[in-house]
């Protein structure tokens, strides 16, 4: 018999602040955390696009050394965000230990910024008596860096997935964990993603033409999902975490609920690893609801993936507009915080979360001109009162993997 | 080097790199300091630096029998003698 699964606790660092209180204000206030690419003194002067997505500001992070031997600065967001979520869930020590509590966490590629001095390591003109590579270097740059670093530093013995499908990383891995509860492997699951700053990242997108390139001078602007002006993703970093709990026992021991999640679907395009495909997210839209066995009518918010591509938000609108037609309002709400890869999943919905728990809804940033093409849908007109009841979060990442989670507001979780 | 000289290096190393708060010769390195097998690996980088020639791998493998800073002088004055004879 499938158990429910809820979320308990939420945590994010994101280019819009730093947990809810933070993130809801920049929401109402529409302010974006694109600024200007820093100089990395290697790719950035290479680079046309010359904007990120950047937490800027100082994070307390207090962890000690024996933890931070292991940690590149993608571990730092993922453990910050993990142990926001284990101190608000209130679960006791012997459960976080018991095996009974998993981890499902990724990243991109792990940390690029160890693997750069690696490399550097490797590369420039040393005396080659010497093995400079450190001992922790590979514990701190490998790609499930996030997820080992927070079973280590809070002793969790259960399942690890660390998935690593660029822009549904965490958004696999919140579904990898939904389903690890739903079916019983698990009772709990922390899960989330992470990434941090890193040029490399840029460079890859900016050599596809798929980065934002006009806005370098007003990096605000952009990204402008849907937007009629529109020239390409923003990339950008941050971390966030959910704690997922089976439903009875989150309700035995009095923990809050911020929603339900009721469907997850994950799918391949089975094809072009870049392109967006009409056929294989529509597919996914609707295995999501099949999953939560509900009609699309019953979703009323659209978190849609929206980079700001020329051709991925037309498709995306076309997906939408399949399956939902025009009823839900829809936002894309990486206009606000650039592209975060393997954390924008998690970001999104934990924005959604925090929207429905103030009641009201996010628009587009930057939508001045809705492209015809994208005119189809009921974008959100502005910051908006809403009781959201259900909402989707919707991710798309190259190789064609599409993921779609549906949560339902813990206010009406009964 | 005079073991008091390799003693000052190794301190200021254990302090700097390492965090040790005020080491003692005879403190035990896990128990008193937290440093596990990770933190030797890491500290045998550091030790040839210092000495200024690398370590063979069976130096590498005699370190991992060292338990207290007295262990690391001695290790340190073995391998001293060991490059001279």
């Amino acid at each position: 018999m499938p158990r429910r699964v809820v979320i308990t606790a939420c945590s994010a660092i994101t280019p819009i602040g730093y947990g809810k209180q933070a993130v809801v204000e920049s929401l109402r206030q529409g302010r974006s955390g694109v600024r200007p690419l820093r100089d990395d003194g290697l790719l950035t002067g290479r680079i046309h696009s010359q904007v990120f997505g950047t937490v800027d500001y100082p994070i307390d992070f207090a962890f000690s050394r024996t933890h931070r031997k292991t940690m590149g600065p993608v571990a730092f967001y993922a453990c910050q965000v993990a142990s926001d979520v284990l101190t608000a869930s209130g679960l006791a020590q012997d459960f976080i230990t018991s095996g009974r509590l998993g981890v499902a966490f990724g990243s991109t590629h792990g940390s690029p910024t160890v693997q750069r001095d690696i490399y550097k390591t490797f590369f420039r003109d040393l005396d080659d008596k010497f093995s400079s590579i450190g001992a922790v270097d590979y514990l701190r740059s490998m790609v499930h860096t996030t997820a080992v670093n927070i079973t280590r530093m809070f002793g969790i013995t259960g399942r690890v997935i660390a998935s690593s499908t660029a822009c549904t990383t965490s958004s696999q891995a919140i579904g990898f964990g939904y389903e690890m509860i739903k079916y019983g492997m698990q009772d709990a699951m922390l899960c989330g993603g992470a990434d941090e700053y890193d040029t490399t990242t840029v460079a890859v997108f900016d050599n596809l033409l798929a980065c934002s390139v006009g806005y370098n001078a007003t990096p605000e602007r952009t990204p402008r999902p849907f937007d009629k002006r529109r020239d390409g993703l923003v990339v950008g970093e941050g971390g966030g975490a959910v704690l997922l709990e089976e439903y009875e026992s989150a309700r035995r021991r009095g923990a809050p609920i911020l929603a339900e999640v009721i469907g997850f679907a994950c799918n391949n395009n089975g094809g072009d690893l870049i392109l967006p495909n009409l056929d294989g997210i529509s597919a996914t839209l609707r295995l999501a609801l099949a999953d939560a066995a509900i009609a699309p009518e019953a979703v009323e918010f659209v978190s849609a993936h929206a980079t700001a591509t020329k051709m991925g938000d037309i498709i995306e609108s076309q997906a939408i507009a399949a399956v939902y037609g025009d009823r839900p309002h829809v936002s894309g709400l990486k206009s606000y915080t650039g592209h975060c890869m393997g954390a924008c999943g998690v970001i999104e919905l934990a924005m959604i979360l925090w929207m429905m728990e103030e009641g009201f809804l996010a628009p587009t940033l930057n939508l001045d001109e809705v492209d015809p093409r994208c005119a189809m849908l009921r974008h959100t007109p502005g910051v908006i009162a809403a009781q959201t009841g259900i909402a989707a979060v919707q991710n798309f990442a190259f190789g064609g993997v599409n993921t779609c989670l549906l949560v339902k507001n813990g206010r009406g979780v009964v | 080097m005079t073991r008091d000289e390799l003693h000052q290096q190794i301190l200021t190393i254990l302090v700097r790199d390492f965090e040790f708060k005020d080491p003692g010769l005879d403190d035990n390195l896990r128990d008193d300091h937290g440093f596990d097998s990770i933190d030797a690996i890491e500290l045998l980088g550091k030790i040839e630096l210092m000495l200024g020639f690398p370590l063979t791998r069976e130096e590498k493998e005699r370190a991992m029998e060292i338990r207290t800073i007295s262990d690391i002088l001695d290790y340190l004055e073995a391998i001293q003698q060991g490059r001279s004879a």
